[in-house]
This record gives structure tokens, C-alpha cells and sequence, in this order.
């Protein structure tokens, strides 16, 4: 359990600094790093057992759903860079109480850097594949907070986005990665994942696991071609700089190809993409970094050439380039945070990191020389030091490798070249600031920094000079221990020493190290030679990037999303063109096995009306009223062709509901201009049209295909049962009243309660009538003209009378309560229309609130009446009466249920209508009660 | 014939009208909003209690309606998104000038009509489903009919969704010339039996249909506008319920027509999938108003979730149910923010990016809020979002379909960069410009307190969403 401490206490140490004050600084630094401390402690306990060989684990579960656990393992490659993030960590927040500025608040400092802290130790020692992604993807947004830190500078927020960007989609991919990994194996336990080697290389989703894995390591380490998000990440505060982007989490790309190494490692695209990239990644950032005038950005691009030094020896196949991968991790995590601090120190008391600003401080600050000095030295690979090991390692491992067949000496060659470069911007660095001449026009004058902020400094510093002068006592054990965990297995025997005897490596790196001088002496040429190309800043191409990104959204933007609803229209017609275009390319043929219908003349003549009223509905659509005549002729057509097709009662249903709409659409004309603006132009009415003609075209296609198709349905069970079992041969009336009444009367219920809602929902509804139209011509004064008025009284009776009838006959003729009430409605709403709300209501004061109750109410009775012969509910009867004059008639229960549906539509409709017309008026519900 | 184990099966929904019947005749007897809105919720938390309780009965099958754990599943999230928007509601609508109480009337049957179209198994219910969650929409959407962005949004919400109704409704019209069936298991049988083009194109224009509602690309041109203009509580419905209940029924589609399964739409939703990611996740990129971001985001989101149609196998269900919980929950609490502050209403919304400038040092609880809803969005670990982004990936890449997984990488990716600006604004200094502002006593209203408890249960399901996932998976093993 106590490894999980390890990842636990920095979680924890995370709000500590929280409950510190800015004010007391060394409390909350002291505070900080309490738990940090014990972590060490715990891991240095538990250093004697790892080296012997064990991997101790511990597991809690979490979302085993997910197969994702709480596991952890400290074997030899998670301690070594325990110790380092722990203790390089320990340092900086040491470093971090003198670095801070009075005005930095810095427990919220401490806090994210713990958090990070967390995340950073949770990827080395996680033991579980997708475990090790959520920490990976937690560094990402911890050290966006981090680098962001100063957020009142754009500089830095762009940086800190800019990293988190990169390094957020390289994680993405990484989990994808993974999961695949997790696929293959089936499982993300890491020891399983490990030991699967030949599963894994084998199986055919090897090639895009390891790219997708690649992905993420080389975005977080900042390979070629994703170098360009680590220098701009130098915005940070310097501490940052020296623990993310030099000791930590940089390294967790290469951490990542070590750990994953027993698994991925060995084959041919392994070693090409890894060991390419690394050497392209290394000649990079040593040239850039040669070049570059910013103390940070120096660091900066030698970090990435170094990374790319680390990433080439973990691609090259052999095992005891892993082991010089390692140590150069250590090495360099030393050397790099030693400079990063220095550099920091420097900007801190002279104001300015500016290369070409600065000179001669050993005089200022001997003690912050000598260590720039020695860590320089060991970052140039110079005898004595660590970095010296290590890169010799290299040039030995380079000579050896099968990389590239023939041209196999090319990578040799490339690595004395970046070693050379490398010499040269040690050099560079650490003369032209502390050294060439006196100083001249510093910002501030410098002095030595307080001894605790030069002291991390100096033990790093001590720490590159011992493991140089005596690399075997030191390092083997825990190298050896990191090696057999990444090489699963055991480690090649080391043999670290200063002096193997003069090999070629060693000629290779005097050849680096003269050349190096040589280099910088030269340097001017190299400057010039950079001159002749264009600057190319890395964060300006990727803010490029993204404003091309925005502009392209933009112009997307203004072309498909103006706001316009026709161009919304537009592109779904068109979409739903290309959808059923598409569909209908599927098919051979549209005719299907009916015959087509035979036409003649009365169909000819009915087919061309209605396309010439739909037509004129379309094209007079700017003169509403006629328009609406137009369409009232289409409405006509349909019901005909209702008729013609057998399908009276339906003919007549739509007739009544045209009748309806056609009011319901007069009423609302009445409050809207008369005329709408011509706006299209040619072309765009050409486009339409155009649009429309397609679209016709596809729908009467597919209509065409349907029709000619056999359709068989429910309705053969109507045909024949409406007369044996509802006693009517109106089919649509008996499915309604009698087959389906349970629902109807669900519906005229429904209907009712809508239109009492909509009645009193309009209590507050204001309309006025407009006196003028849209040009200002004024309304005729005579609103109720006398010709109308005289048609719609004298049609009233005829109408009332034709609604009976067809109420009557509903159940065996076409017609119904549902019809007959719609023709009252219309005949009464006319009536409104044509004599006005104030003449109708004093000579028919009715309320059609209690007539829509009504007809629920008999509807129900004749349904619960059905109970007195002991039947369900809503059994129908049917007789036949002989009645004298009239003759035989056949009467059945539904009428009864009929007249409660006739009830229904025309209370309900007129509740809704007439009052509508009702709002213009002084019998305007709500204001009769409020004047009342 | 209906039995007592129907009308029990459906009590949910029966509740859910009664409320909105009460509710409206409640308003006709007397106004009163705080009243209304308690009623509304009220009748929401009794139905919420009842799914819970008729969560034990198997699946109950209705010739209408299947009450099965899918319909369930998503009844409990439209019911919380419901719940949701009554409290923001109240609160956004507290100073409105117009009558107040019918918002919460059109917000129930919504809900009914979402409840329907999620349980349904007939092409009737699907379609009265659909027409009453997207009814009173309009009105919900216009319903600050006084500011012209939001006449605006719902005028067009009503014309173009009328249109994608009418394109929906003719699809069903081939589909049943076809089979002469409505109901999904016929349909999927005679299907079956009798493959053709027609389907096809019948097929096709349902999923315009749906695809519309859906906001999936190139359907989706109405979402930026229809969100920015309308109502605070009215986009967080659609954004929420109105999205659940129709991809439901989507996956129902998939799921058992055959017709969805065929090659050719098949390929047509992997296209529309990456696309929707794509477009939806660039087009966020210039927004520069976080309605109309979050408008983006949602289409995002639904191309993410599309995968899962695509591949619609059994862990599909599992995965679908586990984004939209993890969606659900953060875009609830996103909106929320919004609202609160617009509230109390005082006309046009306060969306525009500047208005959340230096919101931290005036609000930090609310831009925590928001804080946490942008990292989920994002798909941030220890976030809700992060779970539902996993299952997507990982369905992805289990079925190895490499363009959908690198779209949702690319996607997620650019997704990153935009929701960052949103939290970046939130920590700028403030600057001296005009702000709109939540009233001093957010938190302790019922809006404050249910987009803090959003909060906290996205970092919860983050952190440990086993609980979440064993239900869902439940939920899967029962609808199917």
C-alpha cells in the first residue's frame, strides 16, 4: 500500500500549499515540501528491494468496467525516475521560494506544480496501460496551468495553449494506441502487456498501435515534427522550465518508449521510425539551438536535439544503447535543470535573458559561473563530466547499428556532427555570458543570488561531476536495475568507466570537441548562412495554422450560416437530394409490376389545374391573396382526386378541412401586410426553381415507383367487417365511431381540452386591427360588406341543413359527425366573417364552451350506456326502423356517439376561432372581466 | 388490449401529462409562477420516483410503445433534463415582462412527447413522438418573442423543422408502401424478407428526418442560431432532452431495421459521423459567442456519438448510454451557467464571449461550474466526459474503424483549443466594460443549487462512474 503513497502524498501535497499564505513565504515552501519528502523516503526504502530484482505492485480497483485499476509497480526504470522527479522536485520548490516575484501568488504556484508532481510520478509508476494515459493526459493539463502560470501575458497563454494542444491530440492518439494494445493482449495489466512481445509484433494492428503510440511520445517529447510547441513553452516561469522541459515531463515520451520497449521494440519500423526520428530530431535542435538568442530558447532547442539523442538510442537495436538511453536520461535531466536554474538566476539579476546583451558576469557572480562553467561542460560531453559518458556511449552504440543497410555509417557520422553542434552552443552559452569582455549596459547590476537559490544548483552540479569522475560506484546498480525493466531482462554488463582505451568513439568525440571549437569560432559564418532564410517561428506557423483554421471556419461560416433561413432551406433540400438521389441510383428501374391507369380527358384536364394552380401559387406567392385563391384550387383538386379514386368520404373530409384553413388563413392575412418585397434576383430565382424542379422530380419518382407497386394493408379487414360488425358500409365512419371508438373519443376529448386551453390562453393575447395596408392605403370603411353578409345568411340554413343530412346518412354514405361538423363550423365562421363578432353575438348568443363539453359528454354516455345491457364499454347496437313517410331506415348506437363527435368539432372549432376574431373586438374575454 | 401492466409500465409518462394538464389548468384558474413551477417539478420528481420503481418490471410491450430498459433509461434522463430546465426556468423567467407560467406547460409536454419517441415501436409514435417534443419547442423558443433573436430562432426552428418533418414523414410513407407495416418489428421483418431500393430512399429520408434533430452535418445549420436566439432554459432543452430522445430513437432504428444496416446508409452515417465531427469542431473554432459555441460543441458531440450507430453492436447500447449520460450531465451544467447568468431575464441573453471575461474574480463558483463542464466537454480526464469519450474511442478502435477514431481524434484535438479559450476568458483580468451578472443569491436558489450539484456529479462520474456504468449496462442488457 505504500507504494500508492508515493503517487498519493504529492495528490495531497497539492492542497497544502493551498492553506499557505503569500505573505509567508518560507512556510509554505517548508509546507510544500513535506510531502514530497516522505515520498522519497518511502521510495528510497523500498530502493534495496527493487534493485535486487523485485518489482513490488500494488492494485486497488476503480473502473474495472473500463478495465481500468489503480495499479502500480515500482520496478528499476519507474525508481530511477522516481528519484529524479522527486528529487530534482525537492529542488525546485526550494528553488522556486527565491525565484517567485512578490507579486506571484505562489501556494497557487506550489499547487499545480505538486499536482503535476502527481501525475508525473502516477506514468512512470503505473501498472496499468490506461492508468498510465490518465496521467499522461493529466501532465498535459497540469503543465498547461503551469506554463500559463503568468496568464496575464498573451505570450504565455498561447505557449501553454499551444502545449496542451499538441501534447492533448498526441494523447489522444496514445489512447487509442493503447487500446489496441489492450486489444491485442486482452488485457491493460502492464506485466501482461509486457511479456505479450510476440502477440503483440505479430499481429496485423501491430504497425498502427505503434504509430498511434509513437504519436504520443514523440508529441510530449517533442520530436520532429512536433519540436516547435517546446521553446514557445519557455514562456513559463524558469522552475517550470527547469523541471517540465528538462527532468520531467519531456522525458515522459521517452520514458514511454522505454517502458513499452520489451513490448513494441525489435522490429523494423520500430527501429526506423524511432531511431530516424530521434537522429533528425538531435541535427535539429543542436543547429537551432547554435542559433538562437534567448538564454531559454538555447536550453530550449538543446533539450529537444538532447530528447532526440535519447529517442536514437532507444531506436537503435541493441541492448546497451537502451542502457546509454537511460543514463543519458539522468544526465541530462542534471545537467539541463542545473542550466535551466542558472539561466533563471541570471534573468532574475540582470533583467534581460538576451544572449547578445550579455557578457562578462563572472565578475558580478563567480560562484553562479563556476556552476554554468561545470554543467556547460558536462551538456558539451567534455571528459570528466556525465554528459561525456553518456554521449561516448552513443557514438559507440551509433557504430553498431543496423539502421539504414549500406548507408549504415551515415548515422555515425550525424551523431558526431549533432555532438559537434552541441559542443559549439555549450560553448556558445556559457562564454558569451559569463565570459567575453565586461559587462556593458545591463538592465540591473547582478550580484550573487541567496545561497539557498544557488544551492539546488550547485548539488546538481556536484551530482554531474561525481557520476563523471565515478560512474561505476554510482550508477550501475540503479542502471542496471532500470535496464532490466526496460529490456525485460537481464541487463547487459556494464563496464562504466572514464577511459576504455582509444576506440573509435572516443576519436569521434575529440573529433566533436575540436570541431565544436572550431564551430563556435567560426559561428559568424553559420549566422550569416542562417540570415540568407527567412525567420520561420514555429508559434507563428502553428498560430497560422490555427487562424487558417478560423478562417476557413469563418468563411464556412459566412457562406452556409448567414443567418438566412432560404440558405438553411436550401442546403437541407439539397441534402435530402443528394440522400434519395443517391437511393434512387440503386435501383434498375422505376416502373413496378401494376399497370399504369388509363387516362382520359376529365383526369388530363383535373392534372393540369392543379399543376397550373400549384404554379400560380408559387408564383404570385408575393400577393398573398391570390395566392391563397391559387392554393384554395389545389386543396379543391386534391379532394377531386379524392373522389375520382374512390375515396368520397375522404373527399369530402378534405374539403371541409380546406374550407377551415382556408378561413383560418383569411383571418391571419387580415393582420399581415398584403404584399411581400421582391428580394430574389435571376439568378437565384433560377437556382430555385432549378432546386425545386429536382426535388419535384425525386418525390415524383418515388411516388410513381410506390404506385405501381402492389400495397396490401389492413383495410381488406375493414371492407369486410364494417357491415357484419359496426352495421354501416361508411367504412371511415364505422373504423371511427365503432371499430376505433375508444380512440376517438380519446380524440374529441383531446380536442376539447385544446381548444379550452387555447381559449383561455388567448385571454391575454392583445390584437389590433389594422386599420391600413402595407402601402397606407386605408381598409374600406364598410368592414362588412352587404353581399357577403347576404350570401352567408342565406347559405346558414341551407348549410345547417346539408350537415344533418350528412350527419344522417354518416354511416352508410359518405359523411359523418365529424364532416357535419366541420360544414356547421365553417357556415357559422363565415357568418362571423361576413356580419362581424358583434352582430352574430347579439343575435345568437351562444357559448361553444358547453357545446364541446356536450358532445364529450354523450359521446362517454353512449359509451358507458353499453354497461346497462351489460356490455363492454362502447359495444354498438344497429336496427332497422321503419318510419311512416320516410320509409325504412337503419339506425345504429354509434349515431349516437356520432352526434357527440359532431358536437365536439363544432364547439371546439368555433371556441377557437370565433374568439380568435373575438380579440380585435370589445368581447375580448379578459377585457370584458377586467372592466367588469 | 391494454392491461393493467401497461397503464403501470406507462405511468411515467401518464404523469408526466397529468402534470402538464394540471399545470395548464392551473394557469387558466390562476396565475401564479412560483406555484406553476413547483407543480412542475413535483410532477417530474413523482414520475422520475415511478420509472424507479417500474424499473424492476421486465420489458412491457404495448402495440405502441415498448417499455423496455433503453426507454427507461432515456425517460430518466429527459425527466432530469426536464428538471433541470424547470428550476433554470424559474429563475430566468422571474422578471420576464409576459406570461410566465405557460413556459413550464410547453416544457412538460416536451417531456411527454420525448418519453413517447424514446419508448416507441410504431412508426405512429415515432412521428407523434417527434412532432410533440418539437411543438411546443417553437414556443419554447420564441417565447421572448419581444427580443427578435428569439422570434427569430423559433420561426426558424418551426420552418426548417417542418420541413424535416415533412421529409421524414414521406420516408415513412415509402417504408410502409413498401411493407404495408408500421410497426419496427414488422417493418424489420418484411425488410428482411423484401431489400430494395425504396427502403433505401425511404430509410434516407428518415434519418434527414432524425439527422435534423439531431443537428448532424449538413442538417445542422439551424442549431448556432436557433440556440443563440432562444431562451436560456429553451436551448438547454434542446441541447439536452430533445438530443436524447430522438438519438434513442436512432439507435432503435439502427438497431432493428435492417434497412439501417445495409451497406449504403451504413457508409452514408460513417460520412455524415466524420463530418459532423469535423465541421462541427472547426465551425467552433471562430465562435466567438458561447451559446453558439456550445451549439458546435453539441453537434460535435452527436458526430462522436454517431460512431456508435455505425459500428451498432452490442456494446453500441453500452456506449451510447454512457456519452449520453456523461453529455447529458455536461452540457446541463454549461447551459446552466449560461442561463443563471442571463438571469433574471432581461432580454438578449448574456453569450457573447466578453461577457464571461474575468468571470472568476466576480463568480468563482459559477466559473468553476463552467470550468469543469468545458473540461468534460473536452473530455479531460477525472471528468464525466472523459468516461463517455473512452467508451467512444474504444468501440472505435475495437471495431478498427481507423477514419472514425482519427476523426475523433482530430476532432477532440481542435475541440481542446476552442474549449480552452472558454476557460482562458474565464481567468482574464476584467476588463472595465458593462457585464451581466447572476443575481447575488444564485447559489441559494434552486437553479444555483442544481448547476453545482451538475458539477460535482460530473467530477463524481470522472472519478468513480462505476456505479453509472454497471446501471447503464443494465440498461443495455435490458434492451436488448
Amino acid at each position: 500500500m505504500s507504494l500508492l503513497l508515493i503517487v498519493l502524498l504529492p495528490l495531497l501535497g497539492s492542497l497544502v500549499p493551498l492553506m499557505g499564505s503569500n505573505e509567508r513565504r518560507n512556510a509554505c515552501a517548508t509546507m510544500t515540501a513535506v510531502a514530497p519528502t516522505i515520498a522519497l523516503g518511502i521510495a528510497l526504502a523500498y530502493m534495496g528491494q527493487v534493485l535486487d530484482g523485485d518489482i513490488p505492485r500494488a492494485a486497488v480497483s476503480w473502473i474495472p468496467a473500463l478495465g481500468l485499476e489503480l495499479a502500480m509497480r515500482l520496478d528499476g526504470l519507474s525508481l530511477l525516475f522516481v528519484l529524479l522527479i522527486l528529487g530534482i522536485g525537492l529542488l525546485i520548490i526550494l528553488y522556486t521560494r527565491f525565484y517567485l516575484a512578490d507579486g506571484d501568488d505562489m501556494p497557487r504556484f506550489y499547487a499545480f506544480l505538486m499536482l503535476f508532481m502527481t501525475s508525473m510520478l502516477g506514468i512512470v509508476m503505473a501498472d496499468n496501460l490506461l492508468l498510465l494515459w490518465v496521467f499522461w493526459e493529466l501532465t498535459s493539463l497540469s503543465s498547461f496551468l503551469l506554463i500559463g502560470y503568468w496568464y496575464r501575458q498573451s505570450e504565455a497563454r498561447k505557449g501553454a495553449r499551444m502545449a496542451l494542444t499538441v501534447t492533448g491530440a498526441g494523447g489522444l492518439a496514445l489512447l487509442a494506441g493503447l487500446l489496441l494494445i489492450g486489444q491485442i493482449v486482452g488485457s491493460y495489466d502492464m506485466q501482461v502487456v509486457l511479456d505479450s512481445r510476440e502477440l503483440i509484433q505479430q499481429d496485423p494492428r501491430y504497425l498502427p498501435a505503434l504509430l498511434l503510440v509513437l504519436l504520443g511520445a514523440f508529441t510530449k517529447s517533442a520530436q520532429v515534427p512536433f519540436q516547435f510547441w517546446l521553446p514557445h513553452a519557455m514562456a513559463a516561469p524558469t522552475p517550470v522550465s527547469a523541471f517540465l522541459h528538462s527532468a520531467t515531463m519531456v522525458k515522459a515520451g521517452v520514458f514511454l518508449l522505454a517502458r513499452m520497449h520489451p513490448a513494441l521494440a525489435g522490429s523494423e519500423a520500430w527501429l526506423y521510425l524511432v531511431g530516424l526520428t530521434g537522429l533528425v530530431t538531435l541535427l535539429y535542435g543542436a543547429y537551432f539551438a547554435l542559433l538562437k538568442h534567448d538564454l531559454k530558447g538555447i536550453l530550449a532547442f538543446s533539450t529537444v536535439s538532447h530528447l532526440g539523442i535519447i529517442t536514437l538510442l532507444f531506436g537503435l537495436d541493441s541492448r546497451l544503447a537502451v542502457v546509454a538511453g537511460l543514463f543519458h536520461i539522468v544526465n541530462h535531466a542534471c545537467f539541463k535543470a542545473a542550466l535551466f536554474m542558472t539561466a533563471g538566476i541570471v534573468d532574475h539579476e540582470c533583467g534581460t535573458r538576451d544572449i547578445r546583451k550579455l557578457k562578462g558576469l563572472w565578475r558580478f557572480m563567480p560562484l553562479t559561473t563556476t556552476m554554468a562553467v561545470l554543467a556547460g561542460a558536462a551538456m558539451a560531453g567534455v571528459p570528466l563530466f556525465n554528459g561525456f559518458l553518456s554521449k561516448e556511449m552513443m557514438l559507440a552504440e551509433s557504430l553498431q547499428t543496423p539502421l539504414l543497410g549500406g548507408l549504415s555509417w551515415l548515422i555515425p557520422a550525424l551523431a558526431t556532427v549533432g555532438s559537434l553542434l552541441s559542443v559549439a552552443y555549450s560553448l556558445r552559452l556559457v562564454r558569451n555570458v559569463f565570459f567575453d569582455g565586461p559587462a556593458r549596459d545591463l538592465p540591473r547590476t547582478p550580484h550573487e543570488p541567496p545561497r539557498l537559490m544557488l544551492a539546488p544548483v550547485m548539488l546538481l552540479t556536484v551530482i554531474c561531476v561525481v557520476v563523471g569522475l565515478l560512474p561505476a560506484l554510482t550508477m550501475t546498480a540503479l542502471l542496471e536495475a532500470a535496464a532490466s525493466a526496460a529490456l525485460a531482462g537481464d541487463s547487459p554488463e556494464l563496464h562504466l568507466a572514464i577511459w576504455h582505451g582509444v576506440n573509435p568513439a572516443l576519436l569521434m568525440s575529440l573529433t566533436a570537441l575540436l570541431g565544436g571549437l572550431l564551430l563556435y569560432l567560426q559561428r559568424r559564418h553559420v549566422f550569416a548562412f542562417q540570415r540568407q532564410f527567412r525567420p520561420r517561428d514555429a508559434r507563428l506557423l502553428f498560430e497560422m495554422g490555427i487562424q487558417l483554421g478560423v478562417r476557413i471556419a469563418q468563411r464556412a461560416i459566412d457562406s452556409l450560416e448567414n443567418g438566412s433561413l432560404q440558405r438553411y432551406m436550401l442546403w437541407l433540400v439539397i441534402a435530402v437530394l443528394c440522400v434519395a438521389g443517391s437511393a434512387l441510383t440503386q435501383t434498375s428501374g422505376l416502373q413496378g409490376p401494376l399497370e399504369n391507369q388509363p387516362l382520359d380527358g376529365l383526369l388530363i384536364a383535373g392534372a393540369i389545374i392543379a399543376m397550373f394552380a400549384g404554379l400560380a401559387t408559387a408564383i404570385m406567392h408575393r400577393r398573398r391573396l391570390i395566392s391563397l385563391l391559387m392554393l384554395s384550387i389545389v386543396g379543391l383538386m386534391t379532394s377531386l382526386a379524392f373522389a375520382r379514386f374512390s375515396a368520397p368520404d375522404l373527399a369530402l373530409t378534405q374539403l371541409a378541412v380546406e374550407v377551415v384553413n382556408m378561413i383560418l388563413l383569411m383571418l391571419a392575412l387580415f393582420f399581415l401586410p398584403q404584399k411581400t418585397p421582391q428580394e430574389s434576383g435571376a439568378p437565384r430565382i433560377l437556382r430555385d426553381v432549378l432546386l425545386a424542379a429536382g426535388f419535384g422530380g425525386i418525390v415524383a419518382s418515388l411516388n410513381y415507383a410506390v404506385l405501381t407497386r402492389p400495397l396490401e394493408s389492413i383495410s381488406d379487414f375493414y371492407l369486410e367487417n364494417s357491415v357484419p360488425g359496426g352495421g354501416g358500409h361508411n367504412v371511415v365512419n364505422v373504423i371511427l365511431v365503432d371499430f376505433r371508438g375508444f380512440d376517438t373519443l380519446g380524440e374529441i376529448t383531446v380536442l376539447c381540452i385544446a381548444a379550452i386551453g387555447i381559449y383561455k390562453l388567448l385571454n391575454r393575447l392583445r390584437l389590433f386591427m389594422p386599420s391600413s395596408d402595407a402601402d397606407g392605403r386605408p381598409w374600406a370603411l364598410d368592414h362588412h360588406p352587404a353581399i357577403l353578409g347576404t350570401v352567408a345568411q342565406t347559405i346558414l340554413p341551407l348549410a345547417l341543413l346539408v350537415s344533418f343530412f350528412i350527419f344522417l346518412r354518416g354511416h352508410n354514405a359518405p359523411g359523418g359527425g365529424f364532416i357535419a361538423g366541420l360544414i356547421t363550423a365553417a357556415a357559422l365562421l363565415l357568418l362571423y366573417i361576413a356580419r362581424g363578432v358583434d352582430w352574430t353575438q347579439q343575435r345568437a348568443p351562444i357559448q361553444f364552451q358547453p357545446i364541446a363539453v356536450a358532445g364529450v359528454g354523450v359521446a362517454t354516455l353512449t359509451g358507458v350506456g353499453s354497461f346497462v345491457f351489460g356490455q363492454p364499454f362502447l359495444t354498438s347496437a344497429y336496427g332497422h326502423f321503419h318510419i311512416p313517410l320516410i320509409g325504412d331506415i337503419e339506425l345504429a348506437t354509434a349515431i349516437l356517439f356520432d352526434l357527440g363527435v359532431y358536437l365536439t368539432v363544432v364547439g371546439s372549432t368555433l371556441m377557437m376561432l370565433a374568439n380568435l376574431g373575438k380579440m380585435t373586438t370589445r368581447h375580448r374575454p379578459s377585457k370584458n372581466k377586467e372592466q367588469a | 388490449m391494454l392491461t393493467m401492466t401497461h397503464l403501470v409500465a406507462l405511468t411515467p409518462l401518464i404523469l408526466v401529462c397529468i402534470t402538464a394538464v394540471a399545470v395548464m389548468l392551473g394557469i387558466a384558474w390562476q396565475r401564479h409562477h412560483a406555484g406553476t413551477a413547483i407543480a412542475s417539478a413535483a410532477g417530474l420528481n413523482i414520475a422520475l420516483l415511478s420509472v424507479l420503481v417500474i424499473w424492476q418490471m421486465g420489458p412491457v410491450e404495448t402495440p405502441l410503445l415498448v417499455i423496455d430498459g433503453l426507454a427507461l433509461f432515456a425517460a430518466i434522463l429527459i425527466l432530469i433534463s426536464t428538471l433541470v430546465c424547470v428550476t433554470l426556468a424559474h429563475a430566468y423567467l422571474e422578471k420576464y415582462p409576459g406570461p410566465r407560467e405557460e413556459f413550464y406547460l410547453l416544457l412538460l409536454c416536451a417531456a411527454a412527447g420525448g418519453i413517447v419517441l424514446a419508448a416507441s415501436r410504431h412508426l405512429a409514435t415515432l412521428f407523434f413522438g417527434l412532432e410533440l417534443l418539437s411543438m411546443p419547442l417553437y414556443g419554447m423558443l420564441a417565447y421572448a418573442f419581444r427580443e427578435r433573436h428569439s422570434l427569430e430562432a423559433g420561426i426558424k426552428y418551426l420552418v426548417l423543422s417542418a420541413a424535416a418533418t415533412a421529409f421524414l414523414l414521406f420516408g415513412m410513407a415509402l417504408l410502409y408502401a413498401q411493407t404495408g407495416r408500421l410497426d419496427l418489428a414488422g417493418l424489420a421483418v418484411a425488410l428482411t424478407e423484401d431489400p430494395n431500393a425504396w427502403a433505401l430512399a425511404g430509410a434516407g429520408l428518415m434519418l434527414v428526418g432524425l439527422g435534423f434533430k439531431l443537428s448532424i452535418v449538413p442538417f445542422h445549420l439551424w442549431t448556432p442560431d436557433v440556440y443563440e436566439g432562444g431562451p436560456g432554459p429553451a436551448a438547454t432543452f434542446l441541447a439536452s432532452a430533445s438530443k436524447v430522445a430522438v438519438f434513442v430513437v436512432l439507435l432503435r432504428l439502427v438497431l432493428v431495421a435492417p434497412a439501417f444496416q445495409g451497406d449504403w446508409l451504413h457508409g452514408l452515417l460513417a460520412v455524415l459521423a466524420v463530418v459532423t465531427m469535423l465541421v462541427g469542431n472547426l465551425l467552433a473554432l471562430a465562435q466567438s459567442n458561447l451559446k453558439r459555441l456550445l451549439g458546435y460543441s453539441s453537434i460535435a458531440h452527436f458526430g462522436y456519438l454517431m460512431v456508435a450507430l455505425v459500428i451498432g453492436d452490442g456494446l453500441a447500447v453500452e456506449t451510447v448510454g454512457v456519452y449520453l449520460v456523461t453529455y447529458l450531465v455536461t452540457t446541463l451544467g454549461a447551459f446552466g451557467v449560461v442561463t443563471l447568468l442571463s438571469t433574471p431575464y432581461s432580454g438578449e441573453d448574456a453569450a457573447a464571449l466578453h461577457h464571461y471575461r474575468g468571470l472568476f474574480w466576480r463568480r468563482p463558483y459559477l466559473t468553476a461550474v463552467l470550468t469543469v463542464s468545458m473540461l468534460s466537454l473536452a473530455g479531460i480526464p477525472f471528468t464525466a466526459g472523459f468516461i463517455g469519450k473512452f467508451y467512444i474511442i474504444a468501440l472505435g478502435v475495437e471495431a478498427e474503424r481507423w477514419w472514425l477514431v482519427g476523426g475523433i481524434i482530430m476532432g477532440s484535438a481542435i475541440g481542446l483549443f476552442y474549449y480552452l479559450r472558454v476557460m482562458v476568458t474565464l481567468f482574464l483580468v476584467e476588463p472595465g466594460m458593462q457585464r451581466r451578472d447572476a443575481p447575488h443569491d444564485w447559489g441559494v436558489r434552486a437553479g444555483g443549487v442544481v448547476v453545482l450539484g451538475l458539477a460535482l456529479l460530473v467530477l463524481l462520474l470522472g472519478v468513480y462512474p462505476s456505479p453509472m456504468i454497471e446501471w447503464v449496462k443494465l440498461m443495455a442488457v435490458a434492451g436488448s
